[in-house]
């Protein structure tokens, strides 16, 4: 198969299950008895205006084919996800005000998270069996046995609570004045310090490990005897020649593993009150603002498939073998 | 791959006993098991009685101080590892038996029942999981019931694609071409000749998953979607966050719950481990 024609096929089938997502997202509410409807029709505290606009807005009074296909119609061409509940206003756009913090925790998290795991996997697999290669799996093993909202709290605890190095909540200082933009940009890195160690710490575990063990089986073959026997530097046949081949099933493993830290990095945001979408889907939960929370369900789906699918289409331009299956 | 066809429990408890892993990960959970069972005889109160003042730190009379309206923690930390260990194995048994069959099928029948089976798995393994349990727990209702039904949604694709592969590579050899050839019916060759060969990997499965099912559950419950009416770690969290434990630095009340999370989710793993060095010789000494 050319790059090309992969590209596009892995493309389609990943629209594809973005297609289904949406219409989960359709067919939840509609399915299960006292579902989110319910709520509308019986609230009290809904003017009988608004509910009807709402009624109206979610196309409640149509028959079920012709609300899904004016369902998909608004989503796809509009972005049109319904009204929330308790901010009365698109979802969309209450998402969009959320979404810049998400990503900003989610990408640098994810980024330094993969590349620290991935350096100290091979460290570790280079120290196999001393001192240095325990302490690195033993310490990873307990990270990855732990809630991130835990850590988080922890850290809040002690660091916050304790300490007071940090601040205990949000993404910048509420009614802050700032006389310039780097002193903007400093306070929010400030506040992203700990919900972002939170994520470090636990995200990269997998990638030790993963690195690691990949690492301790290709040190086994025979380009890497070879090497050796040319006399090479262990710390070039480590980082030169070993940890080239162990790269394209990390990122593999990187584009499984996205959807769960992506969920991570949302329930650590709970703890921190950092006001990213996973707060907002907290709130949502709380609230029974079911069009809110089946919005992110859609917008983090679809951020998480175009990352997997970008890893995917990468990892085939590297490794050309891959794109046979 | 292991050979072994049926396995004893004996044999089994040998195993643990006798590898690295299996002897830690046994240590670990003596604790956490220990509060399961025998929760209403070492428990210092009932959970569910005010037996203090709210917020009291630690103390003779409250080994781990009260909760916000004067409940024993200790006690509930005793009590919450009953439900919190009961989701963990209840997940992990119902993940499993999923993936055992959705893989038993998909390999053995193989053809277009094996491609509509591998493109159900695919989709809800490229879906956001996290997102997507928090969303069918919201969805189904409060209950732990409904925890363990959402965390096997979720989780049984991953272990369908493990069963479906050892079953291809068990299809694939002479003895089952034999089977078919003397006239063996289908179902014969699945329940006599290929389940036998796939149990001790579905039981590895089962062990390794019930780590991942008890942070699951903590997750959700965190997040105000537990049972309100049942005890478990994950809500003790979900209480202490929502009541504002932390701005008392009440930090007993926020510490020992997460930490017999850590113990058992790492005591399961290291079982788990046990178990694959048991049916992958090659993976010992890692």
């Amino acid at each position: 198969m050319g790059f090309k024609e992969y590209m596009i096929k892995k493309i389609i089938s990943r629209f594809f299950v973005f297609f289904i997502v949406v219409s989960l997202v359709f067919i939840l509410p509609r399915l299960l008895p006292g579902g989110a409807f319910a709520y509308l029709i019986e609230n009290p505290n809904i003017p009988p205006e608004t509910r009807e606009e709402l009624i109206k807005s979610f196309g409640l009074d149509q028959p079920l084919h012709i609300q899904y296909i004016r369902f998909l119609h608004n989503f796809f061409l509009k972005g049109d996800l319904g009204i929330s509940f308790r901010y009365l206003k698109p979802v969309t756009e209450v998402i969009m005000e959320a979404l810049p913090w998400s990503i900003l925790l989610v990408t640098s998290s994810t980024i330094i998270s993969f590349t620290m795991g991935i350096l100290l996997g091979a460290y570790s697999a280079a120290k196999r069996g001393r001192v240095a290669d325990s302490i690195i799996t033993n310490s990873v093993m307990v990270f990855r046995s732990m809630p991130s909202f835990w850590l988080g709290l922890i850290l809040l605890l002690v660091f916050g609570y304790y300490l007071g190095w940090f601040p205990l909540y949000g993404a910048y200082t509420y009614g802050a004045e700032y006389s310039s933009f780097v002193e903007y940009l400093l306070d929010v890195l400030y506040h992203l310090t700990l919900p972002l160690i939170t994520l470090v710490l636990i995200q990269m575990a997998g990638y030790t490990l993963f690195t690691r063990n990949t690492m301790l089986d290709v040190i086994t073959e025979d380009f890497i005897v070879t090497a050796r026997a040319k006399g090479l530097s262990e710390r070039k046949v480590v980082y030169g020649h070993a940890l080239r081949p162990v790269l394209p099933p990390v990122i593999t493993v990187f584009a499984i593993n996205l959807g769960f830290s992506v969920g991570g990095a949302l329930i650590a945001e709970t703890v921190f009150s950092y006001p990213g979408v996973g707060r907002l889907m907290y709130e949502a939960v709380y609230t029974s603002d079911y069009p809110l929370l089946l919005g992110i369900f859609v917008y983090i789906s679809a951020f998480t498939l175009t990352a997997i699918t970008v890893a995917e289409i990468l990892y085939g331009w590297i490794d050309p073998r891959i794109r046979r299956g | 791959m292991s050979t072994h066809a049926l396995f004893s429990i004996r044999e089994f408890l040998g195993v643990l006993k006798h590898s690295k892993h299996g002897k830690m990960g046994l240590a670990l959970l003596a604790v956490p098991l220990t509060m399961a069972l025998f929760a209403d005889i070492i428990s210092p109160y009932s959970p569910w009685e005010r037996t203090g003042m709210p917020f009291e730190p630690p103390s003779i009379k409250h080994p781990l101080g009260t909760n916000d309206i004067g409940q024993d923690l200790l006690s509930e930390l005793i009590y919450g590892s009953r439900i919190s260990m009961l989701v963990g194995f209840t997940a992990a048994i119902v993940t499993v038996l999923i993936g055992v069959i959705i893989g038993l099928i998909a390999g053995y029948f193989g053809g277009i029942i094996d491609e509509i089976l591998m493109s159900i798995t695919d989709i809800i393994l490229l879906m956001p999981g996290l997102p997507l349990m928090i969303l069918l727990a919201a969805f189904l209702g409060q209950g732990y019931q409904n925890i363990i039904l959402v965390i096997s949604i979720i989780a049984w694709p991953g272990v369908a694609r493990i069963i479906r592969a050892q079953v291809l590579s068990i299809k694939a050899s002479q003895y089952i071409e034999a089977a078919v050839a003397i006239g063996a019916s289908s179902t014969r060759i699945i329940f006599k000749h290929i389940l036998p060969q796939v149990l001790p990997l579905a039981l590895a499965n089962i062990v390794l998953r019930i780590g991942g099912a008890m942070i699951a559950e903590a997750s959700i419950s965190f997040l105000g979607l537990g049972d309100p009416t049942q005890k478990s770690w994950g809500m003790m969290l979900y209480w202490a966050q929502r009541t504002g434990a932390l701005s008392y630095g009440a930090w007993w009340w926020i510490i020992p719950p997460g930490a017999m999370i850590v113990i058992s989710v790492l005591g399961f793993t290291q079982l788990g481990y046990a178990i694959e060095e048991w049916l992958n010789p090659k993976l010992r000494g890692r």
